[in-house]
């Protein structure tokens, strides 16, 4: 069921309903730019400390290298359906959600878990501002929050362009600056011998690690196409993706496991202010944070208004952005209280997201071209006013649900690598089926709904 | 003067720039910090170098073919001009006063230069910032 018009209005900013028009594409470098500035973040070098306790420094290079390619492949694939398609990961749902299943998509990919990581980026920042320049009180960490939040929402407001126009500034030079301050901190260390000599005293299964980097990004691969649909070639946003990817998470990973190694800390913000580089260090932390951030707030305005088709993307973001201020800036900064019960909520959520990328990918690759016989990408999603989608597509909601239990259940029971489990269940699921059903001549969705003439 | 002569002139500037950052490295008299005017001018220059080549290549009546090569590698001086406005004066990386405050104010030049040449590129071309 897939009856296409025309491109609508867009009424909400930042095509967030529509497709993006040809004139509107960007260059893969700008593309790959904004991915860049995503992965731009002090959390990412964190993440790193995480394999310095399962390996020895070559080791931690070789995990962090087939988990990227892992993440690369998957994220890759997405973010294709997307630059073929030129729909935001919100409208791609329709599809193998059906229309009011991706509601409920949106919510738990989008909706609900960036605007508790803008928070918890938010308040990160904050405390990073305050361990640089401590005792003032614009530094605290409530105040350096709610600056920073408030900060952080100037370029989801002003839109694509702008996220764009901060991310040429920044990357270049956040990367180069992150360079200097790993190189400082070996250096300081003892040297670069150092590192290969260095090992955890009981290391890790290397499929563990894989698992460990996967899962750290694999929420993320599930929105690629959000940018990537901005993409001038279809593959403009997988290219950048992959590349981002494998080289610059990998680095990322190893240098905060070579310092964590090293110095005991993967604090490369710390490592930098202790060089003497205290604005450099600033500079760091506040253009990172920004980079990320504005990512998660513009993402979650644009699923918002495909679930609710209220407001325009700047309201959203307005709204969005200041509940994510006052929680990092309020409740963790001002009260002191814990953003346990959010991330707690986000990662429950979390374990559902990746499921999602492989009903996508099931839907995309497998189901349409093979079982329908839709073999040009182009012609596999059709979106336009007068536009009739399932209300809900069965097997992808049923999919999700059991990718998301199935990836939840053994993490509680330790079995298997669980994002991996909830991609593969969910794939196998979706297919299986789809497949059945329409082989045997019943009706995957139930209901209908004809796209509006804003896009909704 | 042509859209494309003022692309190669902006971006000869920064390869200028970009070398002599390099060469005041070799006055920094430690290790520290001569690695890092390698790096960050290093940067500019072989950046700069390498696209100068590729503008010069272009055909000079298409203004977007000229400008997007022109926007990119302007993008990546202006941003290592930010990287020695931060680091020049870091106690870590032991320049002296003098070489510390050339390469701060050379930062500045650079990020000046590059965001005022990135205003007049994007506006004669037409072509956004972010391209």
């Amino acid at each position: 069921m897939a009856v296409g018009g025309a491109n609508g209005r867009d009424v909400y900013g930042d095509f967030a309903t529509l497709t993006v028009p040809e004139e509107r594409t960007k260059s893969t470098l700008n593309i790959f730019m904004i991915y860049m500035g995503v992965l731009a973040v002090v959390a990412a070098i964190f993440a790193g400390s995480g394999l310095a306790k399962m390996y020895d420094a070559a080791t931690m290079l070789k995990v962090a290298i087939l988990g990227n390619i892992v993440l690369a492949i998957f994220g890759g694939l997405i973010a294709y359906v997307g630059g073929s398609t030129r729909a935001n990961t919100y409208m791609i749902l329709r599809y193998p959600l059906g229309r009011l299943g991706s509601l409920v998509g949106n919510i738990v990919v989008s909706a609900i878990p960036l605007v508790v990581w803008y928070a918890v980026e938010t308040w990160l920042f904050g405390l990073t501002v305050n361990v640089i320049y401590p005792n003032h009180p614009l530094t605290s960490i409530a105040a350096a929050s709610i600056w920073g939040g408030l900060l952080m929402m100037v370029t989801a407001y002003y839109g694509f362009r702008a996220m764009a126009i901060l991310s040429y500034i920044t990357v270049p030079f956040w990367y180069t600056l992150v360079v200097i301050g790993f190189f400082a901190s070996v250096d300081l260390a003892g040297g670069f011998s150092k590192i290969w000599a260095v090992r955890p005293e009981v290391m890790a299964p290397i499929g563990a690690g894989i698992t460990y980097v996967v899962g750290l990004y694999a929420a993320g691969s599930v929105i690629t196409s959000d940018v990537a649909r901005y993409g001038r070639k279809p593959w403009s946003g997988s290219v950048a993706w992959a590349t981002h990817v494998v080289f610059f998470m990998t680095a990322l990973l190893f240098a905060g496991g070579v310092m964590t190694l090293l110095t005991g800390s993967p604090n490369v913000i710390v490592a930098i202010a202790q060089i003497g580089l205290g604005l450099g260090a600033l500079l760091l932390a506040i253009l990172g944070q920004w980079t990320t951030n504005d990512n998660n707030l513009w993402s979650a305005a644009l699923a918002w208004i495909n679930t609710t088709g209220k407001l325009n993307k700047r309201a959203w973001v307005l709204i969005l952005g200041v509940i994510g201020t006052l929680i990092a800036g309020v409740w963790a900064g001002l009260w002191g209280m814990s953003l346990a019960p959010f991330i707690n909520f986000a990662l429950m959520l979390g374990y559902f997201i990746p499921p999602v990328g492989a009903v996508i990918i099931a839907d995309f690759y497998i189901f349409r071209p093979f079982v329908l016989g839709l073999r040009n990408p182009r012609q596999r999603y059709r979106f336009g006013p007068g536009t009739k989608y399932y209300a809900v597509n069965v097997p992808g909601i049923v999919a999700v649900a059991l990718g998301g239990a199935v990836a939840w259940y053994t993490s509680t029971v330790n079995l298997g690598a669980p994002v991996i489990n909830g991609i593969v269940t969910a794939f196998i699921t979706y297919i299986v089926l789809i497949t059945a059903l329409h082989k045997a001549g019943v009706p995957w969705g139930i209901g209908e709904w004809v796209e509006r003439e804003t896009g909704f | 003067m042509s859209l494309k002569s003022e692309a190669l002139k902006a971006v000869a500037v920064m390869l200028v720039l970009g070398l002599v950052t390099v060469g005041l490295g070799f006055a920094a008299g430690n290790y520290r910090g001569f690695y890092l005017a390698l790096t960050l001018g290093g940067i500019i220059a072989a950046s700069s170098a390498v696209y100068l080549v590729i503008i010069s290549m272009k055909n000079a009546e298409d203004a977007r073919s000229v400008a997007v090569p022109t926007i990119q590698s302007l993008w990546v001086s202006t941003s290592m001009g930010l990287g020695y406005v931060v680091t020049a004066y870091a106690p870590y990386f032991k320049y002296p006063f003098t070489v510390a405050t050339a390469l701060f104010t050379l930062g500045w030049v650079i990020l000046g230069f590059g965001l005022a040449e990135l205003l007049r590129i994007s506006r004669a071309s037409g072509m956004e910032l972010a391209v």
